[in-house]
């Protein structure tokens, strides 16, 4: 097993991967950019590495500043985590030729599967069905006009070597194709330094449902079951769950895609974990999407109902170990369901609020778990995504799942920062979620229906008002004094003068 | 004594200062009040000249008309007919889609601001000339700084 080794990230899966390597008694060593000295990884690890100005070109994708960085710590392993350099085939390389252990599969895997239009067509040769489109990237409007015709409209517009939302749009018009060309494509390129962008069908309320996998160096393969990740705000998921409703109400369907991800995974010789991403819809018929060739944002649903410890298993399947278990050992308990807690304006088109934040209250007790990279008095930094932290809850079925979620979130405070806490509170409460009804497109659809809340109740306006009256005469009168940049801030924020 | 006048999301809510009694603040800007032996947890964070709290998994903007102090009253919003769009969280002009002197439709994007590895593109609600264009690509903002200037 290794002795030490280097997290090339931050926020809370840095954290996540910390506490991982204590339990191994494995060293841990943190790297940060100028605005993320006094972070919570950077506290939490054994060493601290300081590898850059605050962008992450110049930081977090230095992968030039991370080897320096490893080297000088004694570092015989590299943990990507998820974002970042996680995926890029490069860094895995320069990793290994430099000595360290890529935690993640081999740089050939990941080329081979990076690139969405040669996972569609390794995807078809293993017999998994995908969605019509082209698996070319668009050579030239007249072409993608063409082809995007005979799809017949609406049509996805999509990043080849993207993800996570990014370099995608919808079009539901020819007249729009031309723009939606151009903005994705340009999106694809700041995001990923590469501008292909291709063009797939749009199947009608799709879910979301991705197959975890794990492969070690030894040729086992074994998948762990879905994850349902429909609930999604700008093409990025906010709420996973295992068991998917789907499954539940088609049992059959969790072999049949978990044996498609593994005949995709078998293909390219796949180790380490690795997710296999499909939309499926009302039918039951399921269509390869992507393969994400890392540890995902929302492995914890797995870990919570398969009981096994994802991140230890990447690091022993890193380490040249055997899977510990088979296929047939993999049992599924009860429902688990996490929620991304970020620091966005809900009300504002889930518009990042970056800040201070000024007071926190974490949940805990039965069947509650946080994976946090934040503490009170952390300034979230504008440079890096606004995921703060993830709540995970396990209970016997999804009833009682959403119901502790639900008394979580009502334990759950964040202020400094607008964040989506009371927006999950809703969902949580909502009959069509509660049914289990979902689709890609749940979140817009939400808002269409949503209703105004019901007035306060005369007693919490009261109790509103006495706690305002204490804090006005403790500051001596909030309107004179504490004048301060954030309080304005947050004024001129919510004043409503500006245009949307 | 003298009550106070408190606007809770523009509902009037009188209150006998001794009433005060009821709260204990726990920890910084946090308060628990009982109420007829029920239990509320309150949050309150300054915002000149308001107070912004949470209660019960809601938020109320709280306004505190103490006696002792003559209320400011808030200045006339807008000077009529100009209307400035402003940045609604810190962030980097990524694009200017507009000009000084250019004609705008209602919904039509105006600039393009960055925070968070995220876009949002910022839109005219309502047909107008562009009177001013305050900021320049690549610009670091805050909020509440004024983008652009229509009439």
């Amino acid at each position: 097993m290794f002795r030490k080794v280097l997290i090339a990230n931050r926020g809370e899966i840095a954290v996540r991967i910390v506490r991982a390597l204590g339990e191994m008694n494995i060293g841990s060593v943190a790297v940060f950019s100028d605005v993320d000295r006094a972070a919570l990884h950077v506290r939490m690890a054994d060493e601290a590495e300081h590898i850059g100005p605050a962008p992450s070109s110049e930081s977090y994708l230095r992968i030039d500043r991370i080897l320096e960085a490893a080297k000088k710590h004694g570092a015989d392993a590299i943990h990507p985590g998820y974002g970042f350099l996680s995926e890029n085939a490069d860094f895995a390389a320069a990793c290994e030729a430099a000595g360290f252990v890529f935690i993640g599969p081999t740089a050939d895997s990941i080329r081979r599967l990076g690139s969405k239009t040669a996972a569609r067509t390794l995807a078809k040769d293993a017999s998994v069905p995908t969605v019509p489109g082209s698996e070319e990237p668009a050579k030239d409007l007249e072409a993608a006009r063409r082809l995007a015709r005979e799809l017949v409209y609406p049509v996805l517009i999509k990043a080849s070597h993207g993800g996570g939302g990014k370099g995608m749009r919808r079009v539901d018009e020819e007249s729009e194709l031309d723009a939606a060309i151009r903005e994705a494509s340009s999106e694809a390129e700041r995001s990923f330094r590469n501008s292909e962008v291709y063009i797939e069908k749009l199947i009608d309320k799709p879910r979301h449902i991705e197959i975890q996998i794990a492969g070690d160096r030894h040729g086992n393969l074994v998948h762990l079951g879905e994850r349902e990740c429909s609930l999604q705000r700008r093409h990025q998921k906010i709420v996973e769950e295992c068991p998917s409703p789907l499954i539940t109400a088609h049992p059959e369907m969790r072999e049949a895609m978990g044996q498609a991800a593994l005949r995709i995974a078998r293909a390219v010789g796949y180790s380490s974990l690795g997710t296999v991403e499909f939309l499926a819809d009302v039918q039951g018929d399921f269509y390869f999407l992507e393969v994400n060739t890392r540890l995902q944002v929302e492995h914890p649903v797995t870990e919570l109902v398969t009981g096994y410890d994802l991140v230890r298993l990447q690091l022993q399947i890193a380490a040249g170990e055997k899977l510990p278990f088979q296929q047939d050992d993999i049992r599924w308990r009860g429902s688990a369901m996490e929620c991304r807690i970020c620091a966005e304006d809900t009300e504002n088109n889930f518009f990042p609020s970056p800040g201070k934040i000024v007071q926190l209250r974490e949940p805990s007790g039965p069947g509650v778990r946080l994976d946090s990279g934040v503490y009170p008095g952390w300034n979230v930094p504008i440079d890096y995504d606004p995921l703060l932290a993830k709540l995970v809850v396990w209970d016997e079925d999804r009833d009682s799942t959403i119901r502790r979620m639900l008394r979580a979130l009502n334990e759950y405070s964040i202020t400094g920062v607008e964040t989506n806490l009371a927006f999950f509170r809703e969902i949580m409460d909502d009959p069509v979620f509660q049914k289990g009804w979902l689709h890609t497109g749940f979140v817009a659809d939400f808002f269409a229906r949503r209703k105004p809340k019901p007035e306060a109740a005369p007693e919490l306006e009261l109790a509103a008002a006495l706690a305002a009256a204490a804090a006005h005469s403790k500051n001596g009168g909030a309107g004179s004094r504490n004048q301060n940049a954030e309080g304005s801030r947050w004024l001129t924020g919510g004043r409503g003068s500006l245009l949307r | 004594m003298m009550k106070w006048q408190i606007s809770v999301d523009g509902h009037t809510v009188e209150i006998d200062p001794q009433e005060l009694g009821s709260v204990k603040e726990v920890e910084t800007g946090v308060y628990s009040v009982l109420l007829d032996g029920r239990s509320f947890e309150v949050r309150a964070i300054a915002a000149p000249p308001v107070l912004n709290v949470q209660a019960g998994g809601r938020r109320f903007a709280v306004e505190v008309r103490d006696p002792r102090n003559a209320s400011r009253q808030s200045r006339a919003a807008v000077a009529s007919g100009r209307q400035s769009v402003a940045a609604p969280m810190p962030g980097k002009v990524v694009r200017l889609l507009v000009r000084e002197g250019d004609a705008v439709d209602v919904g039509q994007g105006l600039i393009v601001i960055e925070a968070m590895k995220m876009q949002n593109e910022m839109k005219a609600s309502r047909a107008g000339r562009v009177a001013e264009v305050r900021v320049r690509e690549g610009d670091t903002v805050a909020a509440g700084d004024k983008l652009v200037v229509l009439e």
